[in-house]
């Protein structure tokens, strides 16, 4: 579990307080998802709950994070990296630049933990399978389009095998095929029991993957609670949230006076194909 | 006002890439043209030969009449004005007032009618109370925008956006739809390179698909987003935009926007209501 | 010769590595063509070494032109790089040596005048010294450039990892290795996005000077928020982990290899004892 508590943070040289006396619990197993406009404190409170703020970016931060019931006050970013691993938006400042091939680039995390190398090789070839990347195994990291870039990024991360992963932006450069193979790792690694934390825009990406969702607004936590709620609710959109598609449809028909209940969808015609959509019953015929 | 009329351009990289093999297209002047196709179909290149960053290998770009190819690139962007997708790729002012006027006065405005300029770019994209500010102190979606208006200064004829929404929050990318509606409300030509499709859908007129840099499809929404395109759409790693499959699927016809697809349930449960309200 | 590389072996086998695994992890290791660039990359960094210094601590004119060549030129034609070599060698040299020869002929002080530019005065033992620097400067660009050549940089820091040298170390070198080319790629792009607001980079010099800062800055700044962006990327990786690690591959050292290094070492250090000592003869 990764909780964070009355959590404020301001980066070094500022004095405005980008994060406020915030609480935020992760569960193992749970995929959380992160929204608000962009300069809602996203990507600040991914530093945070990754441990690199103020471990290795320095600024203050008062109130605590916990890892399973552990401080990680003044813990070394190597201590923390066993436990929580971020993964950030451009993936070329991902790459470690010492890779001349994917795998080394992939293998590179089990490396620094100390493992054999038949363990280190095993991880890699499952963490590059997960996202179907196994024939870029001997390219060049840097002669990769950005999509590919940051499925590599992604293995990069989940070869760690972490008990807490934090994404920020991982579909962002994706086509629909790559969307599709990062949700599916996403649900794969939460199925281990891993709790993740994903800061998206998209909400249709997160309205499939996500239990619950949290809003952030000016630093501070304003809604959370099971996706379907905070989606539904009419506050998200002045918090600089658009609603998913569904959401959106549902209410122009209502206020066209028909029936929000007109469309119904499966899993076909929801915006990332594979993901399933929570209401499972089919889309009927249009009344004759 | 400025027409584009590119044909027959084929363009080969040094390392032999054939990026681009035999485009025509022709852009009248004041038209919401949206380029789409995966990766690596030509798209970038595409739009780097409308203001001379990359010549064509063979076949013709030519700008209301004026060949691209023996222009300087300094004078076709007072012509072409061309956004990139990443915002550290050109700033390089303390301020975000310096920034947006670098493009104008390198064109040649200076005085009443340089700070108008840079005004109302400021203004277009919610810039103004921020033009004081280090252009590293906004964070990275704004400085996006930022970009966006050392162009839109420029006052150029044609604008061209790449991947403008990427990143953006609702705010922004709402931002982006006023710009582009209000660039062609006064005649501008505007053309963008997405893979949002919703953003496609609803700002553009017409849409051009490439795939193996070839345009393969080039219609309106209401053609390149129905039912049957939806294999050229898949052959290029494309999927249509969620309003689009559902009108298929609930068999309305083309319903490429939201609005278009209300729209259709709407008559759609008019007519039924009209049907059982006279049996 | 030295081994090609001493994990994937019989060994792996027993480790619990699939034949598939092994065949994967020997295509990792980098090509080494020619029995030179199959030597441990330490006793090649030791070679370059050891010529480079020798060449300084031999004095004269023979000694280094006999390192050059009997030992560098028939090393880069073992290694098939020999003519690629003395062409880069010669052409990075070159602005360098240009200068030396220029400041050295005409202001070196001696008795014996070659002729006079002006207030310039070229002597004899000018001309003299500025040859033996530009002789040990060949030495020097060509020894190190036969190493950078049949060397990969990875290949030298995990060897040197497997020594004990901790791997922060070599990841800064390899890394700062890796900067250059990134940043000319960045240089270009920005370059790009420049242009396309006009900046007129095709015009005279006015225009060109007028170009650099907003093409200079960004540049740097991009280059400095990369680097931050880097690092973070990578302590998420457990960078900074101290303890062993058990690496995919490394180059193997054959059993000669060691008493050969040790010998060069010794050897330099000898020749450059006995010159201060006075004790070494003096050789043209």
């Amino acid at each position: 579990m990764l909780e964070l508590r009355g959590v404020s943070y301001r980066y070094p040289g500022y004095a405005t307080q980008v994060l406020r006396d915030l609480d935020l619990t992760i569960a193992d197993g749970e995929i959380v998802g992160l929204v608000g406009a962009n300069e809602a404190g996203k990507s600040t409170l991914c530093l945070v709950a990754s441990g690199l703020a103020p471990a290795s970016i320095g600024g203050r931060l008062t109130g605590s994070l916990l890892i399973d019931g552990e401080p990680m006050t003044g813990r070394a970013p190597h201590e923390l990296a066993e436990r929580v691993v971020a993964g950030f938006q451009d993936p070329a400042t991902q790459r470690s630049g010492v890779a001349a091939t994917v795998f080394e680039e992939v293998a590179l995390g089990p490396m620094n933990l100390g493992l054999a190398v038949a363990q280190t090789v095993g991880r890699t070839r499952a963490a590059l399978a997960a996202l179907g990347i196994e024939a870029l195994a001997e390219r060049h990291p840097s002669r990769l389009s950005g999509g590919q870039s940051q499925l590599v990024a992604l293995a990069s991360l989940l070869v760690m095998r972490p008990r807490h992963m934090v994404l920020d932006e991982p579909a962002a450069r994706l086509d629909p095929a790559g969307t599709n193979l990062v949700a599916g790792a996403i649900r794969a690694l939460a199925a281990t029991g891993a709790g993740l934390l994903i800061a998206e825009h998209r909400t249709d990406l997160l309205d499939g993957l996500c239990g619950r969702i949290v809003v952030l607004d000016g630093g501070c936590v304003v809604l959370d609670g099971p996706a379907g709620e905070v989606f539904a609710d009419d506050r998200i959109e002045g918090f600089g949230v658009e609603p998913p598609a569904r959401i959106r449809l549902a209410r122009a028909l209502a206020a066209r006076g028909l029936d929000p209940a007109l469309i119904v969808l499966d899993a076909d015609a929801t915006p990332v194909r594979g993901v399933a959509s929570p209401d499972p019953a089919a889309a009927p015929s249009a009344p004759a | 006002m400025t027409a584009i009329e590119i044909r027959g351009l084929t363009h080969v990289y040094p390392d032999g890439t054939r990026a681009l093999d035999g485009v025509d297209l022709v852009v009248p002047a004041g038209q919401r043209l949206a380029i789409v196709g995966q990766i690596g179909s030509g798209k970038t290149t595409l739009v780097r030969h409308l203001n001379g960053l990359l010549r064509p290998t063979a076949g013709s770009v030519l700008l209301d009449g004026l060949d691209v190819r023996s222009t300087h690139v300094a004078r076709l962007a007072r012509q072409v004005g061309l956004v990139f997708q990443d915002p550290g790729a050109q700033i390089f002012s303390s301020r975000v007032r310096a920034e947006v006027a670098f493009g104008p006065r390198t064109i040649g405005l200076r005085g009443a009618a340089l700070e108008a300029a840079v005004d109302g770019a400021l203004e277009a994209v919610g810039l103004t109370d921020a033009d004081a500010l280090n252009p590293y102190d906004l964070g990275l979606s704004r400085r996006k925008l930022l970009a966006v208006a050392s162009i839109l200064a420029m006052r150029t004829p044609v604008v061209v956006l790449d991947e403008p929404t990427t990143g953006q929050d609702a705010r922004g990318t709402a931002r982006i739809r006023r710009i582009v509606a209000d660039l062609a409300a006064e005649g501008r030509t505007v053309i963008t390179i997405s893979h949002d499709l919703r953003f496609v859908a609803e700002g553009f007129e017409r849409v051009a698909v490439m795939g193996r840099g070839r345009v393969i499809l080039d219609g309106t929404p209401e053609t390149v987003f129905a039912e049957p395109s939806w294999p050229v759409l898949a052959s290029t790693s494309l999927e249509p935009p969620f309003a689009a499959r559902v009108g298929a699927r609930l068999g309305l016809g083309s319903t490429p926007t939201e609005a278009s697809l209300i729209e259709a349930i709407a008559s759609r449960s008019a007519e039924a209501g009209s049907r059982r309200g006279s049996s | 010769m030295g081994l090609v590389p001493v994990t994937p072996g019989p060994s792996l086998v027993d480790a619990g590595i699939s034949p598939a695994d092994a065949a994967l992890l020997r295509r990792l290791v980098p090509a080494m063509p020619t029995a030179w660039h199959r030597l441990n990359p330490l006793t090649k960094a030791t070679i370059a070494a050891g010529e480079s210094i020798g060449a300084f601590v031999l004095g004269g004119y023979l000694g280094p032109l006999l390192i050059l060549a009997l030992v560098i030129v028939p090393s880069a034609v073992v290694a098939r790089v020999a003519g690629r070599l003395l062409r880069v060698s010669i052409l990075v040299s070159l602005p360098i040596a240009v200068s030396v020869v220029l400041v050295t002929v005409f202001t070196r002080a001696g008795p014996t005048v070659l002729f006079t530019i002006g207030p310039f005065v070229a002597t004899l033992e000018g001309a003299d010294f500025a040859g033996q620097v530009l002789v040990r400067l060949l030495v020097l660009a060509t020894a190190l450039g036969l190493f950078g050549m049949t060397t990969e940089p990875r290949a030298l820091v995990f060897d040197l990892e497997r020594r004990g040298v901790s791997p922060r170390l070599g990841f800064a070198a390899a890394a700062t290795l890796e900067t250059i080319p990134a940043m000319a790629e960045r240089a270009a792009a920005i370059q790009a996005a420049q242009r396309a607001r006009g900046l007129d980079t095709e015009g005279g010099i006015r225009a060109r000077l007028r170009g650099v800062l907003p093409l200079v800055v960004p540049v740097v700044l991009s280059s400095l928020t990369e680097v931050e962006e880097r690092s973070l990327a990578l302590e998420v990786r457990a960078f900074g982990r101290p303890g062993h690690r058990h690496l995919l591959w490394t180059i193997g050292d054959a059993a000669w290899e060691r008493p050969v290094r040790w010998g060069i070492v010794i050897a330099v250090i000898g020749v450059g004892v006995a010159r201060l000592a006075g004790a070494w003869p003096h050789i043209p």
